[in-house]
């Protein structure tokens, strides 16, 4: 026995060398392989279509394969952001996210506790809710184009039954805005309490009952429980809103009112569809996209350097 | 007999495949063009007829027909050209045929018909124009529409005018409008403005005597009082109260409703406006008003057909199939079917158009405004987004009334110029 204890590894040592690399070698390959699907999709319907934009911004060229491209270096950039079109669009794009913080982000919150502490009876309340999210924005858009309609809509029908005038909002440059973001706000509510629930049922509800034992009131144990527990989701919605709004609105202001009326609806993401498929500047749009890009990579950044420092990851 | 069963299928089944390689070499011996094009509904059934009529002449010429809605077809030809995908008759919007010829290969018609162009004689010039680049044609009518007017002839009762006395001039279309609102609280008129506002401030600018752009679209020129006299009536329209600011959509809406006295807009809307009407109220049309003493002058709306075929068999069955369309009985034929415009000379000496016309007189001021028709102007590839921007912009303002349009007009086409000042 001893021998032949004595003598396997002496023998077996060289013979088992190579086995273990091959292993090894092949469990480092592992994760690759489970990674790569979704390296081959992000690569072919991402990152190289980002290269190529990239490259298209930086040249004179309609997509035509039989005629030459021509370095222009940033005069696409140059002529995109020198446009006033470009500069409502931003400045649009500013207002449309910074009214998403406070009415998509925020808002849901207290409606979501509310709710959630109702229990059982709260959802009917949810369905409610989320009914919005479901119907297609198309099909909200010409909804509400009805509604709003300054000829003979219900909204102008009914205030005048009432002996009002109802204003013309879509044709209001200071409120058309303002019109858009409520029907987005409207349609985006009701799945973003929907998270936040997802959210606060993940609270153990025995720290609020020893939280009331201990004399605490509604208000301390949103703030001091509730509040804090529920900042991993408010992180996530609050990039995932950011980001989408911009999008989310896109029909919309097809729909409704194609950017105007004198651009106070157009955003960045309208921008670039109009430059790109209305007018086939193939460069502007580029220039547009890498701007978008850059300018959502940094609110991406912001959002993680602010947000996610405050969540709480443990209960 | 189970056995004889499976032995008699297999070999019905061999025979039904032996067949269909037959039929599929000969189908490839045939050659097959592709046609895109933006008809649907019973638009989509005429076109497709006439095409099914060549290929019945053309044994061997197959025509695979590609739809794309009429917003999104010149994007999909663009994508179709870059991608390599075989284009050989494209319908392009109008507006778009000049980006067209500066930036694809499109074929020309003159060098493509080989000596033969007596079938491009038959269209009227005028609406050559739009494709022709000295000699050479690149584009033919196909689908083309004219801004006409329509109006509701019980509304005009309702506010005590003659509903058989429309409105002839600008000067009258304001009065009418006027009126309508003040005695039936209805919307009086609206123009269309179409997509970015372009097209309606073209047709009012130009039908005014004003030029919208310079022939080459690199320079906007409808500051001239002709034009400040056309876009302050527009703004009139808004400050009388006869006009709602709305979208084309709404207006089309409210006229088709019956709620609106009239709405100028596209030929290309009289069939939908004769079928909205029905029951509801007796329409009425006319053509474009007048501006003061200035001949009538009226941008073509629609689009026209471009020839892609590089092959020469493929551009050759193409060509047969632009001869075949372009035969006065068959564009004929397509116009009424379709409600565009008739595109060859003198329609009316067709006796078919002629008894189309006496049954639906509503036709009657497209024919007439085929010789006061004048190419759509067209912008040139940069700095048009930022400039038809602009002139929506202008729009705005104007309707808003907050300033004569004096002052709002000169600055517009100001920034329009600016825009385009990188393709110079």
């Amino acid at each position: 026995m001893n021998i032949v204890r004595g003598a396997a590894p002496v023998r077996a040592a060289p013979l088992q060398a190579a086995p273990i690399t091959k292993r090894v070698r092949a469990t480092a390959l592992v994760p690759w392989l489970y990674l790569a699907p979704t390296l081959l999709l992000l690569g072919v319907f991402t990152y190289w279509p980002l290269l190529q934009t990239a490259y298209l911004s930086l040249i004179d060229w309609n997509l035509n394969p039989s005629q030459p491209a021509e370095f222009v270096g940033l005069e696409n950039y140059g002529r995109v952001t020198g446009s006033t079109l470009f500069q409502a669009a931003l400045l649009n794009t500013l207002i449309y996210i910074g009214a998403s913080i406070p009415l998509k982000v925020l808002l849901p919150i207290p409606v979501a506790v509310f709710l959630w502490s109702m229990g059982q009876r709260g959802h009917l309340y949810r369905a409610i809710l989320f009914m919005p999210t479901l119907i297609s924005f198309v099909v909200v858009g010409i909804a509400f184009l009805w509604i709003l309609n300054p000829i003979f809509g219900y909204a102008k029908v009914i205030f005048a039954e009432l002996g009002l005038r109802f204003p013309n909002l879509l044709a209001d440059p200071d409120a058309a805005i303002w019109v858009i973001i409520g029907i987005s706000t409207w349609k985006v509510l009701g799945f973003n309490v929907l998270i936040y629930l997802a959210g606060l049922a993940s609270i153990n509800k025995e720290f609020i009952e020893a939280m009331r034992m201990d004399g605490a009131g509604d208000v301390t144990i949103f703030r001091r429980l509730i509040w804090p527990l529920l900042t991993p989701t408010l992180t996530f919605v609050a990039i995932s809103t950011i980001i989408f709004t911009m999008q989310q609105v896109f029909t919309p202001i097809d729909l409704m009112t194609e950017g105007g009326p004198s651009n106070s609806t157009t955003n960045l993401f309208y921008m670039i569809y109009q430059y790109s498929f209305v007018t086939f500047d193939v460069g502007g749009g580029a220039a547009g996209t890498m701007i978008l890009f850059g300018f959502l990579m940094i609110m991406a950044f912001v959002q993680f350097r602010v947000l996610d420092r405050r969540a709480q990851y443990q209960q | 007999m189970l056995s004889f069963s499976l032995k008699s299928a297999t070999l019905g089944a061999g025979l039904a495949v032996a067949a269909s390689l037959g039929a599929m070499s000969q189908a490839a011996a045939d050659t097959e063009i592709t046609f895109y094009h933006y008809q649907s509904g019973g638009n989509y059934e005429a076109l497709r007829a006439i095409l099914d009529e060549f290929e019945a002449q053309n044994e061997d010429v197959d025509v695979k027909d590609i739809y794309a809605q009429s917003q999104q077809i010149t994007a999909e030809v663009q994508a179709a050209l870059a991608a390599g995908r075989p284009v050989d008759v494209a319908t392009v919007i109008g507006k778009n045929i000049v980006y067209f010829l500066n930036n694809t290969d499109a074929v020309d018609l003159v060098e493509a018909s080989q000596g033969d162009t007596a079938w491009l004689d038959g269209y009227l010039p005028n609406f050559l124009d739009l494709g022709r680049d000295g000699d050479a044609v690149y584009a033919i009518p196909h689908a083309y529409g004219t801004p006409m007017m329509y109006y509701n002839k019980d509304i005009f009762t309702q506010a005590g005018l003659d509903p058989e006395t429309p409105p002839t001039t600008w000067a009258e279309f304001l009065d009418t409008g006027k009126t309508i609102t003040e005695k039936t609280g209805k919307p009086g008129g609206a123009h269309l403005h179409a997509s970015m506002g372009d097209y309606g401030t073209m047709v009012m600018v130009t039908n005014a005597g004003a030029t919208y752009l310079n022939s080459d679209g690199t320079e906007a020129q409808f500051d001239s009082p002709e034009g400040i006299a056309a876009l302050q009536n527009w703004q009139d329209m808004a400050k009388n109260g006869m006009m709602p600011i709305a979208t084309d959509r709404d207006w089309s809406g409210a006229f088709m409703g019956g709620q609106m006295g009239m709405y100028i807009t596209s030929s290309a809307a009289l069939r939908a406006a004769v079928a909205a009407s029905e029951d509801k109220f007796e329409l009425g049309v006319g053509n474009y008003p007048l501006f003061g003493d200035a001949p009538r002058r009226v941008n073509n709306s629609g689009a026209a057909l471009m020839l892609y075929s590089k092959d020469a068999e493929k551009q050759a069955a193409s060509m047969a199939l632009l001869r075949f369309i372009s035969q006065k009985e068959i564009a004929n034929r397509w116009s009424r079917a379709s409600g565009y415009m008739p595109v060859i000379q003198d329609p009316l000496s067709d006796p078919a158009m002629q008894e189309y016309v006496d049954a639906f007189p509503f036709v009657t001021p497209v024919i007439e405004q085929m010789s006061q028709t004048v190419p759509t102007n067209v912008w040139p590839a940069k700095g048009t987004l930022e400039a038809q921007t602009e002139v929506r912009a202008m729009l705005d303002e104007l309707w808003a009334a907050k300033r004569p349009a004096s002052e709002i007009v000169p600055e517009a086409v100001a920034k329009v110029n600016a825009a385009l000042a990188a393709n110079k």
